[in-house]
C-alpha cells in the first residue's frame, strides 16, 4: 500500500480504520457488559429503548466526527438507531442551526455547540442535559460527568446557568508550541553562547526570549529553515486566536470579569479593557514579532501554518495541538511539544474546544435516541476509538482515558498508536485554571471576533499603530455590546 | 469572419487563441494532474510533474466516509428535473409574453428580471420558514423549487427573447391554415427555437449545477448536493487539496460534456438576430 | 378560460398585410396571458413572498429562537445601517469590485469571441477549451484559486515567485482585491465570450463585405459597423452579468474571507455576517439586502435604456405591435 505520509486524508484511512477501531473498541467488549441493566423492567437493554429511530448530527467537520462518521457501525449495532451526520465549514453549521431553532420543530437533533457562536448566543435553544444524565431509565454517563476535565466542562458545557448542562465535552484542541527538536538541538549550542540563554523551549521560555530565538533561525539556520517563526496571522479567527495567547500572557483581557467569562461566564461582562496598557504592550510586541516572523503568516489559518510547518519552511509556531498526528508522520521524533512562552503576567493557551449538545425542539423518541448518541460519542470507549483513527484522531476530555496504561504507553512512543497523545503532557498541563486561555462566552463574541481580527489585520498589513488599533478596537467592541 | 485576414493578422489571432487557451485550460489542467497525484507528491514545497498516477483520490471520494456518491445522484436529479421545468414552464411563459399584447407588458418583464437579482442571505431566512411550514426542507423537491426561483425568471426572460425572433409571418401562415394558437406554438413556434430551448436548457443547467448558497441552507442530510461536498472537505486541520481537486472534476465533468455535446446548438442559440432584452 | 381560447381562434385568422392591429382583446383576457399565468404564480409565490417578508424585516427587530418574531422598530434598522460608516466602506469596495468585473469580462468576452471567430483552424477546440471555467461551481473555483496561489504549494504562485512577485497574493490588501477579481474574471468571461460570439457570428457578411469593398481596415469595421449592431447581445451579456456578479460571494469567502483588513468585504459578505453570523441584526441584513435590491434595479434600468430601447422601437416599427 502506498505510504501513510500525509496525515490530513483521515479519509482514505478510516475504512481500514473500521476494522482497528472496532478491535480498540472491543477491550471493553461493548457497552452491554459495564453497563449497569437493572434499569429497565423485563431485563431490557437500555440502549436498544430507542431502536429504530433516525437521528440527525451535524458538525463540523473536526476529528471525533470524522471518526465516527466513517464507523458508525459499533452505535448503530448498540442502540438500533439510525445515525446521519452532516459535516460543513462552522459558518454553515452555525447557519443551519440558527434557521433549525427558528423553525421551532428540530431537524438536526445533536448539534455540535461551538460555544461562542452556538452555546452562548443560543443556549435557550439547546436541551438541558442535566435531567437525561440523572434519569435512571437511560444508561448512566460513564464515570460520571466528573471524569470530563473540569475547566473544560465549565468552558464547554456551561452557561450563565451553573445547575444546567447543555452539552458534553467532545473535542479539545489547545494552542501549543510546536518546534523542530531537531534543529533545536542542532542548533542549541550556538543559540546558547550567541543569545546567553537555554533556548530549548521550556516552562522558564518568555516571548522576549522567544522573539530572540526566532530572529536567530532566520540569520543563522536558512539552510535548514526559511524562518523561526510563523503564524496563523490571516484576517480570520486564527488571528484572535494567536493575539490572544500574547494578551493573556501580558495580563490583558477582552473584559472586565476577564477569564470568568470563558467558564460558566455573566451577563455582564464589565467593560471593555482590551485598549489598556496590558493590551497595547501586547499588540506592539504581537506586531513586531510578526515583523520578523514568515511573512506568509498573514495568509495563514492554522492550516496554512500546519502545511508550512510541515514543509520545513519554519522552525516553530504556536499551534493548536491536534496537529501533532500530522506532524508525527512527517518528521518522526523530530517535533517536540511545550507549553507557549510567559509573558509578564503569566502564559496562555488558547482553548478552541467544543461540545456537543441536543436541540431543545427534539422530542420524545429524538430526544432519547439523541440523548444516547450523546452520551456515548463521549464515553471513555469512543474517545478511545478516535484518538486511536489512524490519522490521530481528537483527543480525549476525560481524565480517565489519559491515565488507561495502554495510552500512557504511547506518550513517549515514535511512531505512537496515538500520535495526538504525544503532546498530552502538555495540554494537560494547558488546562490546568492558571494556564488555560478561554475567550469570553458572550452572545455578541462573533460580532467582537470579527472586530478584532480586522483591526489587528489592519495593523499588521497596513502598519497601522497598536495603541490606535487597540484603542480603535476597544471603542468598536465596547459600542458592539450595547 | 470579418473579410479577409491579412497573414499577419492570421498569425496574430492564432497566436492570441493560444494564450487564451492556456489561461482557460491551465488551472483545470493542474486540478487534473494533482487529483491523480498520491499526498506525497501533492503536499511538497517542490512542484511535483513526475509521478505514479492513482486513482485514491477519486476512490476515497465515493467511499472512504464521503458519501460524494450520493450527492452526486441528488445533484444530477435536483439540476436536470428543475432545468426541465424551468424549461417547461419558462417556454410558455416566455412564449405568451412574446406575444401578449398590454401596456403593462414592460412592467411585468422588467418584475420577472427583478426576481432574479434578489440578495441571496437576506431571502434564505423567510425562504427557510416557508419551505419549514411547507415541509419542504431536506427534500429533493424542495430544492427543486429552490432552484426554480433563480431559474425560472431566467429561463422565461431568455425564451421570451427566441420566441421575439421567430418571424412573425411564419406564424400567421399557420393561422391562416386554420392552427389553432397552441398547434402555431407547438408545431411551428417551438421547433424554430430549438436552439434557444437548448441554449436555455444548458444554462439553468449550469445554474443549478452550482448552486451553493440554496442548496446548503435548505438541504439536509439526505439531500446534499455536490458543492456542498466541497465545504465539506474544508476540515478543521486542512484542506485535502487531492480529495478536492478529485472533487472538482467529478464536479466539472457532467457540465462538460453536456456543455460540449451542444455546443454547436450553444452558439446558433444566441445568435438569431437581434435579442432584445424585453 | 377556454372560452377566451375559442373565441380567438374564431377572430384570429384573416389577418391582414397591413400595420392595422388585429381586433384581439389585450390585456389579461388573453391566450398568451393563459400560458403565462400558472408560471407567473409560481414565480410570485417564490419571489413576492420574501421580498415583503424583507420588508417588513427591515422595519422590525427579528428574533428567531423558537419561531421567528417580529417586532416593529420603525427606522431603527435603517438608521444603524446607515450611518455605520463600515457599511458605506463596503459599497464602496463593492462598486469597485462589481464595475471591474463588469468591464473587464465585457472587454475580455469581446476580445475572446473576436478571436475564436476569426481562427480558422482550431476553432472548435479553443471553444471547448475557453467555455470549461465556467462549468465549475463559484466555490469550487475559489477553493481551486486558493490552491494556486497557496504561498506552499501553489503552481501560480512559484510562477510568481519565479518572475520576482514574491509577496502573498492573498495577504497584501493592494494585491488581494485584484486577485479575486481576477478569479471571478476566469471563471465567467466564457459566459459573456460565448454570448458575444453569437452576436458577432450573426453580424451579417453582406454588411462587412460592403465595409471592406469601402476600405474599412479591420478595426474600423469592428467599431463602427460590428458593435452596433450587436446592441441587443451587449445587453443580454451585461444584464446576465450584472445580476450575479453583485451577489455572488463565494469566491470571496474560499479565498480571503473578507480579508486583509476588510479589503475584499464586499456588500454580500456584510450580507451574510450580519444574517447569521452576528446576532439579532437579521433585520439590519434585511435593510442591507434591500439596498442591494434597489442598486440591481436602477442598474438594469439604466442598461436597458441604454441599449435595449431602439431594437424595441425598431421591432414595433417592423413587425406589427409585439
Amino acid at each position: 500500500m502506498t505510504s501513510l505520509s500525509n496525515p490530513f486524508t483521515r479519509r482514505r484511512f478510516l475504512t481500514g480504520a473500521a476494522g482497528t477501531a472496532a478491535l480498540l473498541a472491543l477491550p471493553g467488549c461493548g457497552e452491554q457488559t459495564q453497563t449497569p441493566t437493572g434499569s429497565q423492567g423485563g431485563g431490557g437493554d437500555p440502549w436498544k429503548q430507542f431502536s429504530g429511530t433516525s437521528i440527525n448530527m451535524i458538525s463540523e467537520n473536526t476529528p471525533p466526527t470524522a471518526a465516527i462518521a466513517a464507523n458508525p457501525g459499533p452505535f448503530e449495532q448498540l442502540t438500533g438507531i439510525k445515525l446521519n451526520i452532516q459535516q460543513m465549514e462552522l459558518d454553515k453549521v452555525v447557519e443551519k442551526v440558527k434557521l433549525d431553532f427558528s423553525s421551532g420543530t428540530a431537524q438536526n437533533h445533536v448539534i455540535y455547540a461551538d460555544p461562542y457562536q452556538i452555546l452562548a448566543p443560543l443556549a435557550d435553544g439547546l436541551a438541558d442535559l442535566k435531567p437525561l444524565i440523572e434519569n435512571k431509565d437511560y444508561p448512566p454517563v460513564e464515570k460520571g460527568i466528573e471524569d470530563f476535565i473540569p475547566t473544560q466542562m465549565d468552558a464547554l458545557g456551561k452557561y450563565l446557568d451553573a445547575d444546567k448542562i447543555y452539552a458534553l465535552p467532545y473535542d479539545a484542541p489547545t494552542m501549543i508550541l510546536h518546534y523542530r527538536k531537531d534543529l533545536f538541538e542542532k542548533y542549541a549550542d550556538k543559540m546558547q553562547s550567541d543569545l546567553g540563554f537555554d533556548p530549548m523551549p521550556s516552562e522558564a521560555m518568555t516571548w522576549d526570549q522567544y522573539y530572540s530565538i526566532a530572529e536567530w533561525f532566520n540569520k543563522n539556520a536558512k539552510s535548514d529553515v526559511k524562518y523561526g517563526t510563523g503564524h496563523q496571522a490571516k484576517q480570520h479567527d486564527s488571528l484572535q486566536a494567536d493575539f490572544s495567547n500574547v494578551l493573556w500572557a501580558y495580563g490583558g483581557d477582552y473584559f472586565e470579569k476577564g477569564q470568568e467569562l470563558g467558564g460558566i461566564s455573566s451577563e455582564d461582562p464589565g467593560a471593555v479593557t482590551v485598549g489598556s496598557d496590558p493590551g497595547v504592550q501586547a499588540a506592539t510586541f504581537y506586531k513586531k514579532l510578526i515583523k520578523i516572523a514568515h511573512p506568509s503568516s498573514t495568509t495563514w489559518d492554522w492550516t496554512g501554518l500546519a502545511d508550512a510547518f510541515l514543509a520545513g519552511q519554519i522552525a516553530m509556531c504556536p499551534n493548536w495541538h491536534e496537529f501533532a498526528a500530522g506532524e508525527e508522520k512527517q518528521f518522526p521524533g523530530k517535533i517536540g511539544y511545550a507549553l507557549l512562552p510567559k509573558g509578564p503576567a503569566r502564559r496562555a493557551h488558547n482553548f478552541g474546544g467544543t461540545g456537543i449538545g441536543i436541540n431543545g425542539n427534539a422530542k420524545d423518541a429524538e430526544l432519547g435516541a439523541a440523548w444516547l448518541f450523546v452520551n456515548w460519542a463521549t464515553s471513555p470507549e469512543t474517545q478511545l476509538m478516535t484518538l486511536g483513527s489512524k490519522v490521530g484522531g481528537g483527543t480525549p476530555t476525560r481524565n480517565s482515558v489519559y491515565e488507561l496504561p495502554e495510552v500512557q504507553a504511547e506518550i513517549d512512543k515514535s511512531p505512537s498508536k496515538y500520535p495526538n497523545i504525544r503532546t498530552a503532557p502538555t495540554v494537560l498541563k494547558a488546562w490546568e485554571k492558571e494556564n488555560i486561555g478561554l475567550r469570553p462566552k458572550v452572545p455578541q463574541w462573533v460580532q467582537l471576533n470579527t472586530i478584532i481580527f480586522t483591526e489587528l489585520s489592519k495593523m499588521l498589513t497596513q502598519d497601522g499603530d497598536p495603541a490606535a488599533t487597540m484603542a480603535s478596537m476597544q471603542d468598536q467592541m465596547q459600542k458592539a455590546m450595547q | 469572419m470579418l473579410g479577409r485576414l491579412k497573414p499577419w493578422q492570421r498569425v496574430l489571432f492564432l497566436v492570441l487563441g493560444i494564450l487564451i487557451g492556456l489561461w482557460s485550460a491551465i488551472p483545470i489542467a493542474w486540478m487534473l494532474i494533482t487529483s491523480l497525484k498520491p499526498q506525497e507528491a501533492i503536499r511538497t514545497s517542490d512542484l511535483v510533474f513526475s509521478f505514479t498516477p492513482t486513482l485514491e483520490n477519486y476512490r476515497n471520494l465515493f467511499f472512504g466516509g464521503n458519501r460524494a456518491g450520493s450527492f452526486l445522484v441528488n445533484s444530477l436529479l435536483v439540476s436536470i428535473i428543475s432545468t426541465f421545468i424551468a424549461l417547461a414552464l419558462g417556454s410558455l411563459a416566455g412564449y405568451g409574453m412574446a406575444h401578449w399584447r398590454s401596456r403593462h407588458k414592460k412592467d411585468v418583464s422588467f418584475w420577472i428580471l427583478s426576481t432574479r437579482m434578489a440578495p441571496i442571505a437576506a431571502v434564505i431566512v423567510p425562504l427557510f420558514v416557508m419551505f419549514r411550514i411547507a415541509g419542504l426542507v431536506n427534500t429533493i423537491p424542495g430544492l427543486i423549487l429552490a432552484c426554480l426561483t433563480f431559474n425560472l425568471p431566467f429561463a422565461i426572460w431568455l425564451m421570451n427573447a427566441f420566441f421575439h425572433q421567430v418571424p412573425r409571418s411564419i406564424e400567421e401562415a399557420a393561422l391562416v391554415d386554420g392552427c389553432s394558437k397552441m398547434r402555431a406554438f407547438w408545431n411551428v413556434a417551438l421547433p424554430v427555437t430549438r436552439p434557444g430551448l437548448i441554449t436555455t436548457a444548458v444554462l439553468c443547467l449550469v445554474f443549478a449545477w452550482n448552486d451553493y448558497a440554496f442548496a446548503s441552507s435548505l438541504g439536509g442530510p439526505q439531500t446534499s448536493t455536490l458543492p456542498m461536498a466541497a465545504g465539506a472537505l474544508v476540515t478543521q486541520s486542512g484542506i485535502d487539496w487531492g480529495l478536492l481537486c478529485a472533487l472538482g472534476i467529478v464536479i466539472a465533468l457532467p457540465m462538460l460534456i453536456a456543455g460540449l455535446a451542444v455546443r454547436r446548438h450553444l452558439v446558433t442559440g444566441l445568435s438569431l438576430g437581434a435579442v432584445t432584452g424585453e | 378560460m377556454s372560452s377566451a381560447v375559442a373565441t380567438q381562434e374564431t377572430v384570429a385568422p384573416a389577418v391582414e398585410e397591413q400595420d392595422k392591429p388585429p381586433k384581439e382583446p389585450r390585456g389579461f383576457n388573453t391566450f398568451e396571458f393563459a400560458l403565462m399565468a400558472p408560471t407567473l404564480a409560481l414565480l410570485a409565490l417564490l419571489s413576492l413572498v420574501p421580498f415583503f417578508t424583507l420588508i417588513a424585516m427591515s422595519f422590525s427587530d427579528v428574533r428567531t429562537l423558537g419561531r421567528i418574531r417580529l417586532e416593529f422598530t420603525g427606522l431603527e434598522n435603517w438608521v444603524d445601517v446607515f450611518t455605520n460608516p463600515a457599511f458605506w466602506a463596503s459599497w464602496g469596495r463593492s462598486l469597485i469590485y462589481f464595475t471591474s468585473i463588469i468591464v473587464l469580462e465585457m472587454v475580455l468576452g469581446f476580445a475572446f469571441a473576436v478571436v475564436l471567430n476569426n481562427l480558422i483552424r482550431g476553432r472548435s477546440l479553443l471553444l471547448s477549451v475557453v467555455l470549461l471555467p465556467m462549468f465549475l461551481a463559484p466555490v469550487m473555483v475559489g477553493l481551486l484559486a486558493r490552491f494556486l496561489l497557496d504561498s506552499t504549494i501553489g503552481l501560480y504562485a512559484k510562477m510568481l515567485a519565479g518572475v520576482g512577485f514574491d509577496t502573498d497574493v492573498f495577504a497584501n490588501p493592494s494585491t488581494a482585491m485584484p486577485a479575486v477579481i481576477l478569479i471571478d474574471v476566469w471563471e465567467w468571461t466564457p459566459l459573456v465570450a460565448l454570448i458575444m460570439l453569437a452576436g458577432l457570428t450573426s453580424v451579417p457578411p453582406s454588411t462587412l463585405e460592403a465595409a471592406a469593398v469601402d476600405g474599412a481596415g479591420f478595426f474600423r469595421s469592428l467599431f463602427n459597423i460590428v458593435i452596433p449592431q450587436m446592441k441587443a447581445v451587449i445587453l443580454v451579456a451585461l444584464l446576465v452579468r450584472s445580476m450575479d456578479a453583485i451577489r455572488y460571494f463565494d469566491v470571496i469567502t474560499a479565498t480571503t474571507n473578507g480579508g486583509p483588513a476588510d479589503a475584499t468585504k464586499i456588500i454580500p459578505i456584510r450580507l451574510y455576517e450580519m444574517a447569521f453570523r452576528f446576532n439579532n441584526q437579521i433585520g439590519q441584513a434585511a435593510v442591507v439586502g434591500l439596498t442591494m435590491l434597489v442598486f440591481s434595479i436602477a442598474l438594469a434600468n439604466v442598461f436597458l435604456r441604454f441599449f435595449g430601447d431602439r431594437e424595441v422601437a425598431r421591432a414595433h416599427v417592423a413587425g406589427g405591435d409585439h
